[in-house]
This record gives structure tokens, sequence and C-alpha cells, in this order.
């Protein structure tokens, strides 16, 4: 689990495996997140919920450094993976992505072999080939797609249907053995037999990993989720156990989001 | 009988829409002749390109007579006018040994500079730098052509022709007859068919580099890849039939190119004898023996049968190519 160059998980499970702290983050003109303070314990799935444009994607897009990628964003305060500032100077976001995994909206396969796609970041990492091949099985069972694809591990990753796609997605991720996963609105794009599937890959990770679930749709936070964040224009409305917020919401925005009717 | 227009909103009035006015019986006249060519009009400019070849084919097929030549037409020894000599081997031979190389180092430059725009210089930069590849591909052939007779020519005689000479000798095609002092030859005419193909090979892959969607791109980086690792097996692979056509239209540029060639080349019909040998292309020598061959029917009909080759070998890579991408996108896709 623990690869050179991160530190060790800690003995107790109540420390956060992330934290947010005061995390600003500006664009030009705009600031996109106002100082957020936020934990993601041990194996729980948080659901980050929010209007369109309220910073969901820019909060999850920070926890592994993805934002940098994007021109003209400057990110102020602090991320703590396990402890360690991610966003310190001496610290590599090739690691730090490695440690914490991403999946997208739309299903991002590369153009290769289902078996080649879930192998990427172990032959990037230079692994020998027996620990890949264990490492994609397992990741590949992980992502409930083992059963539909042990046969034709060689076809294109391309031919599967946009769900096995997804959740190939997941495994590919998964092979790595982050510690966090990321999903962007990982469903988005899915027809609801599809995200049926995906949705319960989720529920059998959070077992196992700290999961980070970007979602327009309540009902799938409701679903799946232990804990909810509600965002409002970059800033956190409120956070807590799920079934509280979406029974008993603190704030008003959070009751007007949850039976649909905040903007 | 036709309501009036606010009858039709209101879910009141049950009166039935108007009928359709019936098509329009009368002939002769203007509305008629209108009614019945306009509509077709607009499908007109599609076939513009499809009369266009056949003209020229045509034409071309009219004007030659290969009968008079018979396949000594294919031969490798042209002598011309007043001798049974009439092989176009060599030119053919010349078109390749220029082109060949020329689009090899056009595509590895083109490479290059489609990368380092696309994948490593800031947005600004690199916009600003896009610029000046369009601005490559405008310039007239003719000014190419000028500029390495003038300018680029005196370095290949004095230095770079030489230093090969004198430093690869000892390699088959490098040795041999030392390089004339005015540089014309061989490697001028690949270096000036280089940068020629170079503009279309660069935009073409910087485009195809470009339409990787955004979220392949950081995928790839999500699972810890450097710019480098995503380049070389996402991006790469899930360009290269943008890359591949890239290659064929650089080829088919530098195969055609004319007048350029001809002003570098040091034209001879006689294959070349090692790097540095002059030697002709089927386009140059098109260009070079038209002014010999006026008034000479024999000799224009073998320049027609020549452009009738150049049109061939062009066309026939650019089907070649586009059945090989075709193929390439749908592997990818469905792993046919």
């Amino acid at each position: 689990m623990t690869a050179a160059g991160s530190p060790a998980p800690p003995a107790t499970t109540d420390i956060p495996v992330l934290s947010v702290e005061g995390l600003t983050v500006r664009a030009k003109r705009r600031v996109l997140l106002d100082d957020l303070n936020l934990d993601f314990p041990p194996t729980s799935l948080t659901a980050v919920v929010g209007p369109s444009g309220c910073g969901k994607t820019t909060l999850v897009r920070s926890l592994n450094r993805m934002v940098e990628l994007t021109p003209g964003l400057r990110v102020e305060g602090v991320v703590r993976y396990l402890g360690q500032d991610i966003y310190a100077p001496a610290v590599n976001p090739v690691v730090v992505r490695r440690r914490i995994g991403m999946v997208f909206q739309r299903p991002t396969v590369f153009p290769m072999s289902v078996y080649e796609n879930a192998a990427f970041g172990l032959r990037i990492a230079h692994e020998d080939e027996e620990t890949i091949d264990r490492a994609v099985n397992d990741a590949l069972r992980q992502a409930g797609l083992w059963d539909e694809v042990r046969d034709e591990l060689d076809r294109p990753a391309l031919s599967l249907s946009g769900g096995q796609q997804q959740r190939l997605c997941i495994a590919r991720a998964l092979a790595v053995e982050p510690r966090v996963l990321l999903l962007d609105e990982p469903t988005s794009a899915l027809d609801p037999a599809a995200t049926q599937r995906v949705e319960a890959t989720m529920r059998r990770l959070k077992e196992r990993y700290v999961l980070v679930l970007v979602t327009h749709n309540v009902d799938q936070a409701a679903r799946v989720s232990d804990r909810i964040a509600v965002l409002r224009a970059g800033k956190l409305v409120e956070v807590g156990l799920t079934a509280d917020v979406l029974e008993r919401p603190r704030e008003k925005f959070s009751e007007q989001f949850i039976i649909g009717r905040a903007e | 009988m036709v309501p009036a227009a606010p009858a039709l909103l209101t879910p009141e009035s049950r009166q039935p829409l108007p009928e359709p006015t019936p098509p329009s019986t009368h002939r002769g006249g203007g509305r008629p002749f209108s009614r019945r060519i306009l509509p077709y009009l607009p499908y007109l400019p599609a076939f513009v390109p499809v009369a266009i070849v056949a003209a020229i084919v045509l034409e071309l097929l009219a004007q030659s007579r290969f009968h008079n030549f018979g396949w000594e037409f294919f031969g490798s020894t042209f002598v011309g006018p007043g001798s049974n000599d009439w092989g176009i081997g060599v030119f053919v031979v010349g078109s390749f040994v220029t082109a060949i190389p020329a689009l090899f180092f056009s595509m590895f430059l083109g490479l290059g500079i489609a990368v380092a725009s696309v994948v490593y210089l800031p947005r600004v930069v690199s916009r600003f730098l896009d610029g000046f590849v369009d601005l490559l591909a405008g310039i007239p052939s003719v000014v190419y052509g000028i500029w390495g007779y003038l300018f680029v020519a005196p370095y290949f005689g004095s230095a770079l022709n030489p230093w090969l000479f004198h430093h690869l000798g000892g390699i088959p095609g490098f040795g041999g007859l030392p390089p004339p002092g005015s540089g014309l030859g061989l490697p001028l005419g690949v270096f000036i068919l280089t940068l020629m193909a170079l503009p279309i090979t660069t935009l073409l892959i910087r485009d195809a580099l470009r339409s990787l969607p955004r979220e392949l791109w950081e995928s790839g980086l999500a699972l810890g890849a450097t710019r480098w690792e995503c380049l070389r097996k996402v991006a790469l692979p899930h360009s290269r039939a943008g890359i591949l056509s890239a290659a064929f239209l650089g080829f088919g540029r530098a195969f055609g190119e004319t007048v350029a060639i001809a002003m570098v080349l040091n034209l001879v019909a006689h294959y070349p004898s090692n790097v540095y040998s002059g030697t002709a292309t089927v386009a140059a020598m098109l260009f070079e023996l038209l002014d010999s061959a006026y008034g000479n029917s024999l000799f224009l009909s073998w320049l027609a049968e020549l452009a009738l080759v150049l049109l061939a070998i062009t066309a026939t890579v650019n089907v070649v190519g586009r059945l090989f991408i075709s193929r390439l996108s749908a592997t990818q896709i469905a792993g046919v």
C-alpha cells in the first residue's frame, strides 16, 4: 500500500485520509472556491452536491492537483493527504495523482485493449508483468467488470459499452492502488442500467477506499453516500451524514436544493 | 377561408389548418423554370471537382499517344527528340528519391513542432508560433526556389556537401564523385522539399493532437503519467490516423512540387550516382521541357503522358492512404 515518497498510513482510523483547510481557488476575476474546510474520513463516500457552477468539480480537481492543469487558476490553502500538504513545493504532482485516483464524467478509455487500459498506470510505474497481471485482475474484479471481460481482455476498450468503459476507468484508477478515488459525475453520461452498476461498484468500493463523488443528483447521493457536502457559489453550505442532511438539513439552502427548488 | 393568424393560437378555434397550395400545373414562363431548376442548383457545386478531374484526365488522354512509344515509355533511358529513347523511368525514380527523404524529414520536424506547440508550450506562446506555420504554408514555391538557389546552395556547396563527403564517404552512396561546388543537387532538393512539405505535415499533426479530448489527456495524468508518457502512450496512438494523413498529404506535396525543385536540383536525365548528384523529377521535367516541345507534336504528347503518370501516382497514393486510414480508424474502435 505504501509507496516510496508517501507517508505511512496512521495507526488510528480517526485521522482523516484527506483534509481540506482554508482551500480557496481563484480564477482571473472570480473566486471558484472560497475558504473551504472539509475532512474525508477513511472508508467513506462523501457526495459533493450543489447547483451547476458551484465549484464541485473544482473541489475534486483540487484534491489531486488536477486544477493546476487549467491555466490561470490560483490555489491557496492546504490539502492534506495523510497529514502531508500535497501543494508543498517538494511534492511531485505525479506522485500525488498515483495515490489519489480520478474518474471523469465521460468514460475516457485509451485506444488500446481492455487489459492495457487497466495496466496503464502500472506500466508507467515500471511494475513487472506478474504484479501487473495480479493488479489488473484484482482491479477488474473490484470494479465489477471481470465477469464481463475475462475472456476478451485483448479486445479494444473502445468497443465496450459506455457503462463498461466507465467501470474500466474505475478499474484503471484502482490498479495503481490509490487510497482515494475522486469521481466527477461518473454516471452523467450513462443510461439508468449502467448507472446502477456503477453505483453498486461505488458502494462496494467505499468499504476499502476514500471516495469523493461529485453529483448533481441528490437521489444518487442518497443511494450511495455516507456523507453529503452541499456547496453553493464556492462556499460550503453544510456537511454531515447523508441521512441527517437529507432529513434534517440545517440550512435553508440545503433544504431547497434537496427538494429541487434551489436555483 | 384562410383563418386570421391569432385564431390559430387559441385552442378554442377548431378551424382546420389551411390546405397546402397544390403543385403548380402551368408550363412555360419564368415561374415553372425557377421551380424546376432552382431547387437543384445547390447540388451542382458538389460536382465541380468531378468535372475538373474529368476534364484534365480526358484532355491528357486525348493528347497522349501511347502507341508511339509502346512499353519503351516506361524504360529508363531518355534522350528525347530525334531518338527512340523516351523512357520516363529516370524521372519517376528521381521523384521518389527526392520526395521520400523530404517526407521523412518533414514528418519528424512537423511532429516535433506540433508536440512542442500542443503539449509543452504555454497557450499564448504556441498561438503566436502557430501563426508562423500558417505563414510558411502561404509562401509561393518559386520564392523557396530562388531562396534555395541564391542563398542556401552556396552553403551546401561549400560546407554541408563536402562535410558529408569527407566524413560519411565510406557509406555506399555518400562517396564516389565529389559533390559539385554549386551546391545544387539532391541534398538541396530534399532540403527545399522538406520545407515545402513542412507546413502541411505540421498543421495536420497539430490538428490531430489537438483533437485529443482533454479528459483523455487528463486521465493519463491522473494515473500518474508524465506529459511525455501521456504523449507517447495516449496522444500519439489516438492521433495516428491524423498523423498518417499528414504523411500522405505531405508526400503529395513533395512529389508534385515543380518550380522550386527545378531550380535547385541541377536537372539531368540520369539516375543519381550518389547522394550529391543531380537528377530530375517528373514534375520538374514537365515544366522544364515544355519550351523545347513546342511545335513538336510527338514531344507534346509525350509530355501529356508524363503528366498522366504524375497524376496516376499521386492519385494512387491518395486512394491507398485513404483506405489505410479508414481501416485504421475502424480498427481503433471496433477491433475489426
